[in-house]
């Protein structure tokens, strides 16, 4: 025993030691604010305690710990006791700690209730937090849907009832053992006195272990669910932080807010993650050390919530100045506020001929012509590139690759029990919507409301996608919030708020569909059945229909998917307007604010939020209308920079300080490749000459849109469209019959012999088909040897066609 | 990570919720593993048994009873009307469509006690191509993208080949990058003008054409490459680097062709479709390749499944016999892991139209070679066919022992989508009991 206090003293010197070491002193000067968290401190019940982290804030933006260098003064300290950064309740009454740093202080008011007053510790709010904070229940462990080694917990204890049963009843006097609780095999296995897989989860010393021991002490009681109060609510402090160089610190503090309007620190059992161990490390007691250049989520996670702050961390006295540079809209000044942040210089606009490929590609999708290119090089307007931008998003090419996109998203994909025809008609409703610019919100009530024959009103075709309730629930979420609840069907979501209650009440709202084949046997038809509902997986109730995030509307005698369609898309569901505006910009830049596009989750931050919200907030304002946002992008100078990288933006890939090289996707690709060569494709139920984003089916595809990635469809993830390499890319790019025979078919190189005189004039006509700029003089220099008199300059310039085709330059958008 | 001016941070085991990660300057390798990191439980190495995998898939669900597990002793309406033969292993029979297999029996090990219960196609496939039940959430990787995965090309050769062609979705990447997909032949080597899809050159390109073109295509792409950094270019490259090995190393384009067999071996496989796809794939892992995913016949025989047999089952004894006595003459066998599958069996009673239904309770699974025993017979059905009597085995299990001997520790966690640790195979147990 002796050797354990021994060991333990040793433990906490050393970290006392650590702590000192990390923080030297903090300068007293310069500071713009002293930010004190928790801002009010309310004690209640004997075992209450507060933990506080006192934060100061320097004009430059760095943050700096300053708890255990600030004085605490305490107006009346005969009611709590503050043992280091802790305070403790002694007497009821209300108090003000007056906190100073530097020239700054702060005074946060604390309330002191019941203080002398233990409650019983309870199984929800007391137990199942060490389960959790221990990592006894998590995927690998006992939260296994077998569980491990004959034991089970619920997955992040998203079923208590089931986890108190499983510990007290399932097999009686062993997990827990009333008459002497410290043989329970829960607290044997726990502290490591028993051999366990999963090595010792803490002391017996520890907090954790005494929590559990008195808990069995008292009767191993379940809770009365009626007269329990809730967790409404986690918050993690501080909310964001600037460190200045490797090895700054800063302690993070959490507290939950339960429904009886009390709170809790609960920094001692929440579980502490970051998304990026080399720049912002974080302890199990929550303590944050910079280490690389970076940025940073730190996240707490407690109960069924899931909370981050931010945390930057730049090299120690970085000087920095960001470039006076006029912005030209919204976007450059968000974008700009987060590269300041975190020191980073944009890089400069690219030339006229860059962004004419690139907006070309990304609004019509297809390369500028040799006269497109001509004209508009030769253009003197100021204005030219806005220009060219409403230009382009008048063709009917603009809302064919928005078209596609959707016919991705939504599933427009024919089967053995989904008709050809019902698919075809789906997709032209789709372009008459989009070639309308119809607002988007109208567009999506239209879809997710719609009743009738899926021949007569082809939006009801959303409801053939899948006849699967669940499934379906989870598209809609996917599709129109950016969420992927499917965890939720399970389990409650580890890395998200979202619960099985929350799942199943927003599946609810799909769980009265009616669908019966019409008079032509290709037809369904889709109505409101009336009746049915969804039960919650543990325990079996009904559920209301509650949406995602939102309210429980009333939905007696209605359709409740009309009901929803009207939440949904709408101002009052904030992830409409948002997830959609972050899946346009992704399009632009290849990247999404949130990324993956479909995936807007607390643990998978936003790389800038004030942007994604205003993106959104402007397409609500503008009425949805699609052209207006793309308008916004393409004018920004964030679209219009070079792909060319300084040195303070050279590695960095989220923050849109630089232009994106992207592969081009498949159905754009073979389309490119196509107006390069002037060739002409057949696709399956389309005329000679169609181009492949006009495909309407994702059941009928080639050889080249397969391999090249091109979404099959058959789910609503981003995912779909794969951009990655393969060996088969490559190999058909360079012997397959499209390059090879297109070359041939479009016959070009005849032409290009006879309209041009000179071997230059043939490479530069090639050149600015391909790759929308003229040959440089070095290329000329490697090139021309293959054009000396004598030699075959029809096959020479076969082959510079062939390698143009080949080229990064001509398969990248940058 | 040296400070600096740098702000990419290290992928760390949570790589994947890294904001602002991802820069360059990380190999293909890195590149890729990204999407798939696997270090989140650590394991000793283990020595592999097997170097290939050729897994040879019988869509549609071949009968147990007209193949590998007939029951001569039960009433007519269960054994059907194919009869059976004894094998090499003394007092194991097999149908009377298998007489050459049957002559090869002593070594290979057949599984009688495959059970898992998914009736439905699609269900069964996934099963035995990824050793998981298909979930909502995740689509899972197959064994040939997952071997792919962990142990890259040899050889200038791709890992993962599907002959003739992707055999279904199943045998994709799942969660991984698509960059571990198969790479498949594009065409049946039993055709008479069988071509690899694209990897020869085009006509009227000989080798020096091609250097030509290579070399101007060289001279396009420095300006690019000069001025432009970023992964997927440094994937594209590496991919163009792979595609020129292969179309330039005589030894990596000759193990497709199936020409340069002698006639003598041809013809020992069987000049048809079972024959010349068998072949093709020992000469592919004979020449570097890791996992050959190969599919003959269809076998979803509701109906007149006697006859349906009688047609479709010669090829197959033929083909599978001669490439296990090739593999064996060659000394191959030992190190090559021979599978043969279906998504389940098929019904115990012959049904009314003289075929049988979709059965998963029970089937057959055969595997030869790569440190598996030799003339085993493994569990076995009951006498009516019905259910496992012994040793059940479940997909997961038979995966779980398919990648030990690759030297791949199934329980291994690889990263899905979403920062979801997912183990290449879930629960699965080595059954040391099917190994020499």
């Amino acid at each position: 025993m002796t050797q354990v206090r021994l060991q333990l003293a040793l433990m906490l010197a050393c970290s006392w030691i650590g702590a000192v070491s990390a923080s030297e002193p903090a300068p007293v000067t310069g500071l713009l604010e002293l930010a004190v968290y928790p801002a009010d401190i309310n004690l209640t019940t004997s075992r209450d305690r507060q933990s506080i982290a006192v934060q100061a804030i320097y004009t430059d933006g760095i943050t700096r710990d300053v708890t255990s260098q600030a004085t605490y003064t305490h107006a009346n300290p005969g009611l709590v006791k503050q043992t280091g950064a802790t305070l403790t309740p002694v007497a009821d009454g209300d108090t003000v700690m007056t906190v100073a740093f530097g020239d700054k202080t702060q005074a946060v008011p604390i309330k002191v209730g019941q203080a002398t007053t233990a409650l019983p510790l309870s199984f929800r709010l007391d137990i199942m937090p060490v389960f959790m904070r221990a990592g006894c229940n998590t995927g690998s462990c006992h939260g296994a849907a077998r569980g491990k080694d004959g034991f089970r917990l619920s997955l992040f204890g998203f079923d208590p009832e089931g986890d108190h049963h499983r510990l007290t009843r399932e097999m009686p006097g062993r997990r827990i053992n009333l008459a002497i609780p410290p043989d329970s095999t829960l607290i044997e296995k726990s502290i490591g006195t028993v051999p366990h897989t999963g090595g010792k989860r803490f002391e017996s010393e520890s907090e954790l272990n005494s929590t559990l021991i008195q808990w069995i002490e008292a009767g191993a009681a379940n809770d009365d669910v009626t007269k329990l109060p809730k967790v409404v609510g986690v918050e993690l402090f501080p909310k964001k932080g600037v460190l200045d160089g490797k090895d700054a610190t800063q302690q993070m503090t959490v507290r939950a807010k339960y429904s009886d309007g009390s709170d809790r620190d609960v920094t001692s059992l929440a579980v502490f993650l970051t998304n990026n161990d080399t720049s912002a490390a974080i302890t199990p007691e929550g303590l944050v050390t910079a280490g690389a250049r970076g940025e940073a989520f730190v996240m707490a996670r407690f109960e069924t919530y899931t909370v981050g702050s931010q945390f930057i961390v730049l090299p120690k006295a970085l000087k920095f100045e960001y470039p006076a540079e006029p912005d030209a809209n919204y976007v450059d000044t968000l974008v700009a506020s987060k590269l300041k942040k975190l020191r980073i210089s944009p890089s400069a606009l690219c030339t006229d001929e860059v962004f004419l490929r690139r907006a070309y590609l990304d609004v019509v999708g297809t390369p500028p012509t040799i006269d497109e290119y001509t004209s508009f090089m030769a253009s003197t307007s100021p204005a030219k590139r806005s220009e060219l931008i409403n230009e382009l998003l008048e063709r009917k090419e603009f809302s064919e690759i928005w078209v596609n996109k959707w016919a991705e998203i939504l599933q427009v994909r024919s089967s053995q029990t989904i008709s050809y025809k019902a698919m075809f008609l789906y997709y032209n409703w789709l372009v008459e919507k989009l070639s309308k610019n119809m607002p988007m919100d109208q567009m999506v009530q239209e879809l997710l409301g719609a009743n009738g024959g899926t021949f007569k009103n082809p939006a009801t075709n959303f409801y053939q996608a899948t006849n699967d309730t669940l499934a379906l629930t989870e598209n809609v979420a996917q599709v129109f919030m950016g969420m992927r609840v499917q965890c939720a069907q399970c389990h409650n979501h580890p890395f998200d708020r979202w619960t099985q209650d929350d799942y199943y009440g927003f599946a609810a709202f799909f769980s009265q569909i009616g669908r019966k084949t019409g008079e032509d046997y290709r037809e369904t038809i889709v109505f409101n059945s009336g009746g049915g509902e969804v039960k919650h997986p543990v325990g079996g109730r009904d559920m209301a229909p509650k949406f995602l995030g939102g309210a429980t509307p009333d939905v007696a005698g209605k359709d409740r998917r009309v009901i929803l369609s009207k939440w949904l898309a709408s101002k009052e569901n904030p992830w409409f307007a948002t997830s959609f505006a972050n899946r346009v910009w992704a399009h632009f830049f290849g990247v999404g604010i949130v990324e993956p596009v479909d995936d807007f989750r607390v643990s998978n931050p936003s790389s800038n939020p004030e942007l994604v919200e205003e993106l959104g907030k402007r397409f609500t304002n503008s009425n949805y209308d699609l052209k207006s946002l793309v308008r916004d992008i393409c004018n920004s100078n964030t679209y219009q920079r070079s792909t060319q990288r300084n040195d303070s933006n050279t590695t960095d890939e989220r923050n849109f300080a630089h232009a994106n090289l992207r592969r081009i996707k498949a159905e754009n690709l073979l389309d490119t490749i196509s107006s390069i060569t002037e060739t002409k494709d057949k696709f399956q139920g389309l005329p000679l000459g169609a181009r492949a984003v006009q495909i309407a089916d994702g059941g009928s595809s080639t050889y080249f849109l397969t391999t090249f990635g091109r979404a099959t469809r058959e789910t609503v993830c981003s995912c779909e469209v794969k951009m990655e390499p393969t060996l088969s890319q490559a190999l058909h790019l360079l012997n397959g019959d499209t390059v090879n025979a297109k070359i041939k078919q479009g016959g070009l190189i005849p032409k290009l012999m006879t309209q041009a005189k000179y071997p230059e004039e043939r490479l530069t006509n090639l050149y600015l088909r391909c790759v929308g700029r003229k040959p440089t003089a070095t290329e000329l220099e490697k090139l021309m040897p293959g054009f000396v008199p004598g030699a075959d300059q029809a096959q020479a310039l076969e082959d510079v066609f062939w390698a143009l085709l080949n080229s990064r330059e001509m398969l990248f958008n940058h | 990570m040296t400070g600096g001016s740098t702000i990419r941070p290290q992928f760390s085991r949570r790589g994947f919720l890294t904001v602002g990660a991802c820069g360059f300057g990380l190999s293909l390798g890195d590149f890729l593993k990204m999407k798939a990191r696997a270090d989140l439980k650590t394991y000793a190495p283990i020595v592999a048994k097997a170097d290939s995998v050729i897994h040879i898939f019988l869509p549609g669900g071949i009968a147990h009873q007209e193949t590998f597990d007939p029951k001569p002793y039960a009433p007519v309406e269960y054994r059907g009307e194919i009869g059976s033969i004894p094998t090499k292993i003394e007092g194991e029979f097999f149908s009377q469509l298998l007489p050459q297999t049957a002559q090869i029996a002593d070594k290979i090990t057949v599984i009688r006690s495959m059970t898992h219960g998914e009736a439905a196609h699609e269900r069964g496939t996934h099963n035995m191509f990824t050793g998981y039940r298909p979930s909502p959430a995740l689509q899972y990787p197959s064994m040939g993208s997952v071997v792919a995965h962990e142990y890259g090309p040899k050889n200038n050769l791709p890992p993962y080949v599907a002959v003739p062609s992707i055999p279904n979705v199943y045998a994709g990447t799942g969660y991984l990058s698509s960059s571990y997909s198969p790479f498949s032949l594009g065409a049946d080597p039993a055709s008479g003008n069988f071509r690899v899809q694209d990897l020869a050159l085009p006509g009227g390109i000989d080798d020096s054409r091609f250097a030509t073109r290579r070399h101007v295509l060289d001279a396009v792409n420095d300006h690019f490459a000069k001025k432009e950094k970023g992964d997927g270019l440094a994937a594209m490259d590496t991919f163009y680097e792979r595609a020129y090995s292969l179309i330039s190393s005589q030894k990596a384009r000759e193990a497709f062709n199936i020409d340069a067999e002698p006639a003598a071996i041809r013809d020992e496989y069987g000049r048809n479709a079972a024959g010349q796809r068998m072949l093709m794939a020992r000469r592919l892992v004979g020449a570097g390749v890791r996992f050959v995913a190969l599919q003959y016949g269809s076998w979803d025989m509701h109906v007149g499944i006697a006859n349906g047999m009688r047609q479709q089952m010669p090829p197959f004894d033929q083909a599978y016999a001669a490439l296990i006595r090739d593999l064996d003459r060659t000394g191959q066998l030992d190190r090559t892991l021979v599978m043969v599958s279906s998504e389940f069996g098929r019904t115990p009673k012959i049904n009314k139209d003289a075929g049988r239904d979709h059965w998963p309770k029970v089937f057959s699974v055969v595997l030869a070679g790569g440190g598996v025993k030799k003339g085993f017979v493994f569990g076995a059905s009951n006498a009516t066919a019905t259910e496992p009597d012994r040793e059940p085995i479940g997909p997961e299990d038979l995966a779980t022992t398919i990648y030990h001997q690759l030297g791949i520790v199934a329980d291994k966690e690889l990263m899905a989508p979403g920062d979801r640790p997912i183990e290449i195979v879930d629960g699965g147990k080595v059954r040391t009991e099917l190994l020499a």
